[in-house]
């Protein structure tokens, strides 16, 4: 197990510095001059080189590329003198637009997507296991039809036009909720909840649909094994049989679908973000790019990188757990 | 500017619009016999005087470009900025209308006394004026903050510090302890500024945030952005880049020595990242705690059709002219544009009138037959060319033909992300030409870098230009002088336009004494440019903003672009507000 | 013949009578559903509408890029004149807004662009993620490990976040094409590690080995022997991810990294028209409503394929 775990980890920081090499070789050879953007309009030469400077620009692209590396680990001072700029463990980079360090503007954001994400996570698991797995049970009935009809549909709609009905029924029409603007959990869980809700279900519906249409299939795969009979035969009950024995080994890929999805939604659902004006990682993100803000660009990507990776080995060891024919080796 | 800056502006424009605004409830539109239904408002100040105390809360799909007075040089900041958290030497009054283009004093007696024919302005400061923790403010905290603007660190601010003050050739800042002799501070309440030529309208330019007072024991550099200390009516509370800005009372601030800053709310919130549209909707529904909102940026032309057939909504809405002149800018320096032929042919070909409907329409634009806003010109345009406003696609044809390109042929247009829908109506009245165009979108905050670099930039640009305050001087010179073309970070020419007798015109103008004359010359150079026709004029925009229904004392404040005046803003009932 | 060798081994525990190949059998399972007839005429409707694009909007009357502005209001934000969205025997789908630009012209173009891309970064991937699987699972070893470490890497790429990144990056080249390639570049992964594991378990089946004594070389077994065998699965999950390429492409567009104006694609109209979602419904319904089907159809149609081709194997 420890063997195990040393050697995963090895591979996801392996991982991790690799998307880094190739993100921070893209934006190197960006056309767009971040000195430039961060000059602004009245811009001359020599101020612009100062800048340029400041921001180690001019400096070869491993060695901009190592500083920023062990600058995660042991904190960074950019340039001298009166504005001299400290950014401390782990220092990401330092965002000139945002006159802040990017490490504090992702967590600064980080709440916004990770509200969005794991409040839609609940919706969707919810609706989509329990419609899934009911379909299942009731293969071909009526009922099994209907939720898969549902689901397919579902699954099919775009986002934006779900976003814009939900808005227009549950806020023009029937006046139940705000129009989404973040409040904090902390200072308002009511508010926090009710100005997300539409969110959530815009991103719980195309999600919901898409777990029940896989939760269906693979309970009705399990279903069908061998152990699943034997336990029938041994005289166990029905309920017994369903929940401890067939969820158990038909929820492990959804359980792998579950870590992929909720990892690449933490680092910013940007279209959802958009389409709502939450200021979440995705926004930060989007908006990093338009004004040719690398540094955020940069940490972002690996931001996204780490939870995609991490939820991946999480989902790696839960299968042990959840699932006894796994060994970890 | 373009979007740019200073512009202190007095419309004779909006002057005119507003008296009929009194008698005829709108305006007429030559070859249309519909009325302006936009411009009810215009010089008059909505929901009456505000009671003092709540919260008012601005919602905005954007974060500040800065705040920091050093770097504050974008038109809607700098009204934000100066009329809450610092003050100038000079500033403009709290007017609507015209009036709004007028100089007051503010941290200074007076509007500063020229001597040396214009060359050395010295101001005195007001006594008892104080920061936020209660320390006075000094002549030197002034010096301190131009001084600042100089930094390689702090870019971004407004560089008529730098363009006027002697000696400020090379400087960088304060950082190293190095200072500009050329700004003396004999003691704590007079400061002489002396300038390197004769400057008349000097006064206008200490309007600039570039003049407000900024401890050295305060400045943090770069991150004094994220929390600049307060000398005005109001400080931070918390600031939460691209999500959230509160500001509450300073303490310190008092209205006795400050005849423009009303401040009437308790708080201000500003609610950031949202989506424009749903801030659209939100002020048009203004329901519950939004009839205390007021929005940041202008209305979307798309919210036009909800918002001008409906009288309740229309009663709120503010649409001042923002006085810039939107251009089809061509790079004159190299061809298929060195040829005169060809940018006539653009200069026909261009379908003004489906540009104006791109931008919201005949209600939030009016078209442009002259450079010059019709503010420089008694408050009409003249129409020399006299070009059908949907273009004439047979003569640019004709042109192209004379021209030898009888195909037409391809380019690019760069243009801001938000001027899309505008390019593509040029490109596709040019197409009816056979001129191809095709656009490339920058976002807003490098596009002044992607055009300013005349190298590597596109043949088209679509950018305007403001005067920055009410003389021909402030416009003409800074688009079509080729003296001043930068070949990185260029700016106003960037039609790249370099014609001796032009030149040497703007010279003759700038040289005459008297004000009336000089204003007839300018506007005869303006025919005259335009006939050799470097950029298209097409259209002047307004600044729409539809106010909650608790919302007083607003009005589109004339030198800010038409953003809301924030220093008399308020609220009707301030128990209504939240928060 | 190759194909009645295969019955006895194919990956699809059918019972199969003899003399019918897989194949065969499998149209004849096809014919019979009704959502399958549903899918496939709404495809081929829509491919008709991509492929006959300028002949459809020629028949309409307008280009998609022609203005009208008798159509639209300016001194109403430029709404259209008349009841939903401007339908009118000259414009037979109303027109945007603004512009008065044929929505029937542009909805048929915007097919063709949105279509073209998916299918084509479609292709890109199930020939990418196909070779790179058979490779992994055949030869095994260091060529396995190497193409199942660059699978892992690939897979932990944030894609969208990546997708946007690119092409907001590259300016002068040809959008269309750099998003194609841009979509197709995240995409191979999956169905490399489908056909790696049907690769992994044909190798050793007795087919093989006996094409191996026989002195078949590499590239005549992996395309004589596996390929076939992989074919049913791959089919089946190609089908599954073309709704998600026209999704992506969609999204892309929507933030205005996609195609440049003035060329019209489904993504790109949803994208301009949700700001009119109230104020011209209709507007913003029709390229909707294309999307959905479309999505829907080739979803129906994977589902059914997946069902007869690949009863197993291939899901995630």
């Amino acid at each position: 197990m420890i063997r195990y775990l040393s050697r995963r980890l090895i591979g996801v920081i392996g991982v991790l510095i690799a998307i880094a090499a190739v993100t921070f070789t893209i934006f190197y050879v960006l056309p767009s001059d971040p000195a430039a953007a961060a000059c602004g309009k009245s811009c001359s030469v020599e101020r612009l080189a100062a800048i340029r400077a400041h921001m180690g620009l001019d400096q070869p692209i491993w060695q901009q590329f190592w500083d920023f590396l062990s600058g995660i680990f042991t904190g960074r001072t950019m340039g001298s003198g009166q504005y001299t700029l400290h950014c401390g463990f782990p220092c990401l980079g330092y965002s000139y637009e945002n006159s802040e360090a990017v490490w504090g503007l992702l967590m600064d954001r980080l709440p916004v997507s990770a509200s969005l994400a794991s409040g839609a996570a609940v919706l969707w698991l919810l609706f989509g296991l329990s419609a899934g797995v009911t379909a299942a049970l009731r293969k071909d009935t009526l009922l099994d039809r209907v939720l898969m009809v549902g689901a397919v549909g579902a699954a099919s709609l775009p986002v934006y036009f779900t976003s814009m009905m939900l808005i227009y029924g549950l806020i023009r029409v029937a006046g139940l909720l705000p129009y989404p603007q973040y409040v904090a959990l902390g200072t308002d869980p009511l508010h926090w909840a009710s100005n997300l809700l539409l969110p959530w279900l815009a991103l719980a519906i195309l999600y919901a649909a898409m777990y029940a249409r896989q939760s269906r299939s693979s309970m009705i795969e399990t279903m069908a094994e061998p152990f699943i009979r034997t336990a029938r035969a041994k005289g166990l009950p029905r309920r017994t049989v369903v929940v401890k024995h067939g969820m158990r080994a038909g929820m492990t890929p959804i359980l792998t679908l579950f870590g992929m999805d909720l990892g690449g939604l933490l680092a910013g659902a940007v279209i959802t973000e958009s389409l709502f004006g939450l200021p979440g990682i995705g926004r930060l993100f989007y908006g990093a790019l338009s004004t040719g803000d690398q540094p955020v660009v940069l940490g972002v990507t690996l931001l996204a990188a780490t939870f995609i990776v991490v939820a991946n080995l999480a989902v790696d060891l839960l299968y042990a757990v959840v699932d006894p024919r796994v060994r970890l080796r | 500017m373009n979007k740019r800056p200073l512009r202190p502006v007095a419309t004779a424009l909006a002057a005119t619009l507003a008296l009929c605004a009194s008698g005829c409830s709108g305006t007429e539109r030559p070859g249309s016999s519909r009325k302006n239904p936009a411009t009810a408002n215009l010089g008059a100040v909505i929901g009456g005087t505000p009671q003092k105390g709540g919260t008012l809360t601005v919602l905005s799909n954007q974060d500040f470009t800065h705040l920091d007075p050093a770097r504050n040089w974008v038109m809607n900041d700098m009204d934000f900025g100066t009329r809450l958290l610092y003050r100038t030497l000079v500033t403009y009054k709290a007017a609507p209308g015209t009036a709004g283009g007028d100089l007051v004093p503010d941290l200074a007696t007076g509007l500063g006394t020229p001597s040396h024919g214009a060359r050395t302005w010295t101001f005195r400061l007001k006594r008892g004026v104080t920061y936020e923790d209660g320390t006075p403010i000094t002549a030197q905290d002034i010096k301190y903050n131009v001084e600042r603007s100089f930094s390689p660190d702090l870019p971004g601010g407004s560089d008529y510090a730098a363009r006027y003050l002697a000696g400020a050739e090379g400087y960088q800042g304060p950082a190293q302890g190095k200072h500009l002799d050329s700004i003396k501070t004999p003691d704590a309440h007079t400061i002489v500024f002396e300038l390197r030529k004769p400057f008349a309208e000097f006064p206008n330019a200490t309007v600039m945030p570039t003049f407000a007072p900024v401890p050295k024991k305060r400045d943090k550099g770069p991150q004094f952005d994220n929390r600049p200390f307060s000398s005005g009516p109001y400080k931070i509370e918390s600031y939460q880049r691209g999500k959230k800005l509160v500001l509450v009372r300073n303490t310190h601030w008092s209205a006795s020595t400050d005849a423009v800053r009303k401040a009437y709310p308790d708080r201000l919130v500003v609610v950031m990242g949202l989506k424009a549209n749903q801030i659209d909707d939100r002020m048009i529904a203004s329901e519950g705690a939004d009839a205390s909102a007021v929005p940041w940026y202008a209305l979307r032309p798309e919210s036009a059709a909800k918002v001008l057939p409906n009288a309740e909504v229309r009663q709120r809405l503010l649409a001042e002219s923002t006085n810039c002149t939107d251009m089809v800018q061509m790079h004159t320096g190299r061809a298929p544009f060195s040829d005169l032929k060809v940018r006539q042919a653009v200069q026909y070909a261009l379908d003004r009138d489906s540009v104006l409907t791109a931008s919201g329409g005949p209600a939030f634009n009016d078209l442009s037959t002259a450079y010059m806003p019709a503010t420089l010109f008694d408050g009409k345009q003249p129409d020399t060319l006299k070009i059908p406003k949907t273009g004439d696609v047979e003569k640019a044809k004709r042109l192209l033909k004379e021209a030898g390109k009888p195909g037409g042929f391809e380019t690019k247009m760069t243009v801001s992300t938000g001027d899309k829908g505008r390019a593509e109506a040029v490109q596709q009245s040019l197409g009816k030409a056979g001129i191809k165009v095709t656009i490339e979108t920058v976002d807003p905050s490098a596009f002044y870098a992607t055009i300013g670099d005349t190298k590597n930039r596109t043949d088209m640009v679509y950018t305007g230009w403001c005067p920055d305050y009410p003389s021909g001087s402030t416009f003409l010179p800074f688009v079509f002088d080729g003296r001043y073309i930068k070949e990185k970070g260029n700016q106003g020419n960037h039609s790249l336009f370099r014609d001796k007798p032009t030149m040497r015109r703007m010279d003759e103008i700038a040289a005459m004494t008297d004000a009336k004359k000089a204003n007839a010359a300018w506007r005869q150079l303006d025919g005259e440019i335009l006939a050799k026709s470097p950029t298209v004029p097409v259209l002047v925009r307004r600044w729409p903003l539809v106010l909650g229904t608790n919302i007083a004392g607003a009005y589109g404040q004339t030198s800010f672009g038409g953003q809301l005046d924030y220093a008399t803003v308020g609220l009707k009932d301030p128990s209504k507000s939240q928060g | 013949m190759e194909t009645t060798q295969m019955t006895t081994t194919a990956p699809a525990p059918v019972a199969v009578p003899a003399g019918s190949g897989p194949w065969q059998l499998a149209r004849a399972e096809l014919r019979g559903r009704a959502s399958v007839k549903v899918s496939l005429a709404i495809i081929a409707l829509f491919a008709l509408m991509a492929a006959g694009a300028p002949l459809l909007s020629g028949l309409g009357g307008w280009a998609p890029d022609a203005f009208d502005k008798s159509a639209v209001d300016p001194y109403l934000g430029g709404q259209p004149i008349g009841p939903l969205g401007g339908i009118s025997a000259d414009h037979w789908l109303g027109v945007e807004p603004v512009t008065g630009r044929d929505l029937f012209a542009r909805v048929v173009h915007g097919a063709q662009v949105s279509l073209l891309i998916a299918i084509t970064a479609t292709a890109i991937v199930v020939v990418a993620g196909t070779a790179a699987g058979i490779a992994a699972g055949y030869f095994g070893g260091r060529t396995d490990a190497v193409l199942s470490r660059l699978m892992d890497l690939t897979m932990s790429f944030p894609s969208l976040i990546f997708m946007i990144a690119m092409m907001s990056v590259a300016k002068d080249v040809n959008r269309i094409v750099l998003m194609t390639a841009v979509i197709g570049l995240f995409g191979w992964p999956g169905i490399a590690r489908v056909v790696r594991g049907q690769t992994l378990s044909l190798t050793h089946r007795e087919y093989v080995d006996a094409a191996r004594v026989g002195g078949s070389g590499p590239w005549r077994i992996l395309t004589r022997d596996i390929l076939p065998g992989v074919a049913g699965p791959v089919i089946a999950y190609t089908t599954l991810i073309i709704p998600g390429m026209i999704a992506t492409e969609a999204a892309l567009s929507y933030l205005g990294v996609g195609v440049r104006p003035p060329t019209p694609s489904w993504g790109q109209m949803i994208a301009e028209s949700a700001n009119f979602y109230d104020t011209d419904p209709m507007y913003f319904v029709i390229p909707s409503v294309c999307l959905f089907l479309t999505v829907l159809a080739f979803t129906l149609l994977g589902d059914a394929l997946r069902d007869i081709l690949d009863p197993r194997g291939s899901r995630r």
